[in-house]
């Protein structure tokens, strides 16, 4: 009997094309954090005097590495919060896991719900939209931040990181979250201290492998070492900048500068002359910033976090070229095996660089007749940034690199630098930039 | 069955190929969550004496000794490469003045390598305090004039600009960033010790590159130009691990030499123990060109 099938074939086809559309690639599993693969994977170089083969010891080692940092930092929507860290557990609890309400009606999972798309889940810089944006989004795992009152290496204070959250970075991404309340801001500026020290003990973890470890060793486990020897130093440094000491001093304003009257009034005439000879002269700013102020100086940087990619890349690349210029067929089996360890190494190093990390971007120094300043324009803002520079950019600091240190400019003649830097972007017809043109390209 | 249903799964698989999915990253471990429950226990109960960080190596012995010894380079080093100037050149290459990669720099005379650093990893005792004189990091002709400045932590640097133009120096992993302004200086103090030395350069001009290391005790020695160091004043009697280091040394600067006496590990260390009043010389330390990369 010729019977028709219960469904015709094509019905079918186009039902499980839907379907399969429907459903993405695979199913979304149980958010977890994602290891510093660009960082583990430096750390398993092949060893000769390993007793096991290369792939199955280095995964050993990246395992052990994930597994203490569940154990001491959670995952992401269970987290731990050890008390050396010095973190406050309620705030981590409204910041982490999926998007929810709790008993009380209160909104949890907000670093989920506002943060992660960018800054990742791990806090790795590598949300789903972070390759789209420019520029890219902070990369917390090394615990470095640029605008801050503390002084250049010294963590940003909690202050610092609400300020950034309720003010946003104006000329970037990064949204003002002022519309939040202030008990989940502060959740919020909570968790990114948790992620920046779970990275930064992540990487403390690394680099105890690369000086003190062989490739047949183990990291220990217990508690002298985890949390006395890798966590206590690395939360000493967010614990420290409470004490009033760890922001830099701020000098008295000079006589002869009123900010509110702005840079072209006679008040601020001499002030702002003397800004511009310190600009262009012993400030040394017009080097980066060039000496129309529109950022056409010295401009083919990378900031901390591109360039670590960068130079990885390069010894990658260099590595590769070794290795596939030697010659194979003289090779004892052993000399082969390590080879051809090294090879498998140095190419999965390749493969997580394109996948775990942007493509490199360059830092070009401020164009500051835009008037446009990411760390704030307060004139305090600005102080702060020509004092110690940006940590983690090429921007130097003109004033002294640590407490009682001389810098090369005194103190209170930061404030005419400053003075001269706000009346640039009302510079209408002044000397500098008056003879030239602005190009399009110039106004970035 | 019909013929079309027979091939529907090959049609769907094609699809479902064909579509793709985000760019395949390589796969990360995942933490074995039974272990990391124990190791937390561990964390959150066993209660450890207050002292913290590493223990301190315990002195084992009284006097000092000294550590001796020359780096020489085995096959030709090259010539080094012209740096590409392109800054402030009435100044960096004044008279037609060419500036040239240092990575690498081997007396022809004595075939000595320069600036190869090696210094203890642990000491348990110092024979001296920090001097008080400072350590002098100039640079003129948009070059540093010291390729490796070593110094004790809490010891002053003088970082001074002997330029008519800025310079900014940026020791990495460091506080130091400043903008030294033309023929002025600036001290620093490190407060930390670098485990191998780390990068210095300045942003204005990016050829210029240098490196620092700063230790807690002070043993540690830069070799001249003819490859001879000397780190005197060691504490004898106690096994110390001592670290090589050249810039172009493969994974962070490690110098490895076949000397099976010394068992010198692929990190780039070996140990010693010296008795007192001895200087230990370890004569000609001869670096194989394989080992430089070139």
């Amino acid at each position: 009997m010729n019977r028709q099938p219960i469904l015709p074939p094509t019905l079918v086809l186009v039902v499980v094309t839907v379907s399969l559309a429907a459903s993405g690639c695979g199913r979304t599993p149980a958010a977890s954090f994602r290891p510093n693969l660009v960082a583990a994977s430096r750390t398993v170089e092949p060893d000769a005097e390993a007793e096991k083969p290369w792939r199955e010891w280095a995964g050993n080692r990246q395992r052990q590495v994930a597994t203490i940092l569940e154990a001491m930092f959670g995952t992401p929507d269970d987290p731990v919060v050890l008390p050396e860290t010095g973190l406050d557990p309620a705030k981590i609890q409204l910041a982490a896991g999926p998007v929810r309400s709790d008993i009380a009606g209160r909104k949890n999972g907000l670093y989920r719900e506002h943060c992660a798309h960018c800054h990742g889940i791990t806090g790795d810089g590598m949300g789903p939209t972070a390759a789209f944006l420019n520029p890219y989004p902070r990369d917390y795992r090394p615990g470095k931040f640029k605008f801050k009152s503390t002084w250049r290496d010294a963590k940003p204070t909690h202050a610092d990181l609400v300020t950034i959250l309720n003010n946003g970075i104006v000329g970037t991404s990064m949204p003002s979250f002022a519309l939040l309340s202030p008990a989940q801001v502060d959740a919020l500026a909570e968790y990114v201290k948790y992620l920046a020290i779970r990275g930064e003990t992540e990487l403390a973890l690394y680099t105890h492998i690369e000086q003190e470890l062989e490739a047949q060793d183990s990291l220990p486990e217990d508690r002298g070492f985890l949390v006395d020897e890798i966590l206590a130093p690395v939360a000493a440094k967010w614990q420290a900048v409470a004490e009033p000491s760890a922001q830099i001093p701020v000098a008295a304003v000079p006589a002869g500068i009123d900010f509110a009257l702005g840079g072209d009034h006679p008040t601020n005439k001499e002030s702002v002359e003397k800004g511009r000879k310190l600009f262009l002269g012993d400030g040394g700013c017009v080097k980066c910033h060039g000496p129309t102020a529109l950022g056409d100086g010295q401009a083919n940087d990378y900031d901390d976090w591109n360039k670590l990619v960068v130079e990885a890349r390069k010894e990658v690349g260099g590595g590769l070229e070794t290795a596939h210029g030697v010659s194979t067929s003289a090779m004892s089996p052993e000399d082969l095996a390590e080879h051809k360890a090294r090879l498998e190494w140095l190419e999965t190093r390749t493969r997580v660089l394109d996948g775990d990390a942007l493509k490199p971007r360059t830092i070009p120094p401020r164009n500051l007749r835009l008037g446009l300043y990411r760390g704030g324009r307060r004139p305090l803002d600005i102080y702060r940034r020509l004092y110690t520079g940006i940590n983690g950019a090429p921007m130097p600091g003109v004033g002294p690199s640590a407490p009682g240190g001389k810098g090369t400019v005194p103190d209170e003649d930061i404030w005419h630098i400053v003075n001269y830097v706000l009346s640039l972007p009302y510079d209408v017809d002044g000397e500098l930039g008056a003879d030239r043109a602005m190009a399009a390209k110039d106004r970035f | 069955m019909p013929q079309s249903f027979r091939l529907a799964p090959l049609v769907v698989t094609a699809l479902v190929a064909a579509q793709g999915c985000a760019p395949e990253r390589v796969a990360a471990p995942s933490a074995d969550s039974a272990a990391a429950a124990t190791i937390r226990a561990g964390l959150l109960t066993a209660a450890t004496p207050v002292a913290g960080g590493a223990e301190p190596v315990a002195p084992t012995g009284t006097g000092w000794a000294g550590l001796t010894g020359r780096f020489t380079f085995a096959g030709a080093a090259g010539d080094p490469k012209p740096l590409v100037v392109d800054k402030d050149t009435e100044v960096c290459t004044a008279g037609g003045r060419k500036l040239y990669d240092r990575s690498l720099l081997v007396d022809p005379a004595t075939k000595g390598v320069a600036n190869v650093v090696v210094f203890a990893r642990k000491t348990s005792r110092v024979k001296n305090p920090v001097p008080e004189a400072t350590v002098l990091f100039d640079q003129k002709n948009c070059e540093f004039l010291t390729p490796v400045v070593a110094a004790r932590v809490g010891q002053v640097i003088e970082v001074k600009n002997s330029d008519p133009v800025g310079h900014n120096t940026n020791i990495a992993n460091t506080s130091f960033n400043q903008l030294i302004a033309a023929s002025a200086s600036t001290p620093y103090k490190a407060d930390t010790e670098t485990a191998v030395p780390t990068v210095v350069t300045c942003n204005v001009h990016p050829w210029m590159k240098a490196y620092a290391v700063f230790r807690k005790d002070g043993y540690v020695a830069v070799s001249a130009a003819d490859g001879s160091f000397t780190i005197a004043d060691l504490p004898a009697g106690e096994p110390i691990e001592f670290q090589v280091w050249h810039e172009r040394g493969p994974s962070n600067g490690a110098v490895s030499l076949a000397k099976p006496d010394l068992k010198w590990t692929p990190k780039g260390r070996f140990t010693l123990t010296l008795e007192a009043d001895e200087v230990r010389d370890l004569g000609t330390l001869e670096i194989p060109a394989a080992a430089l990369g070139g």
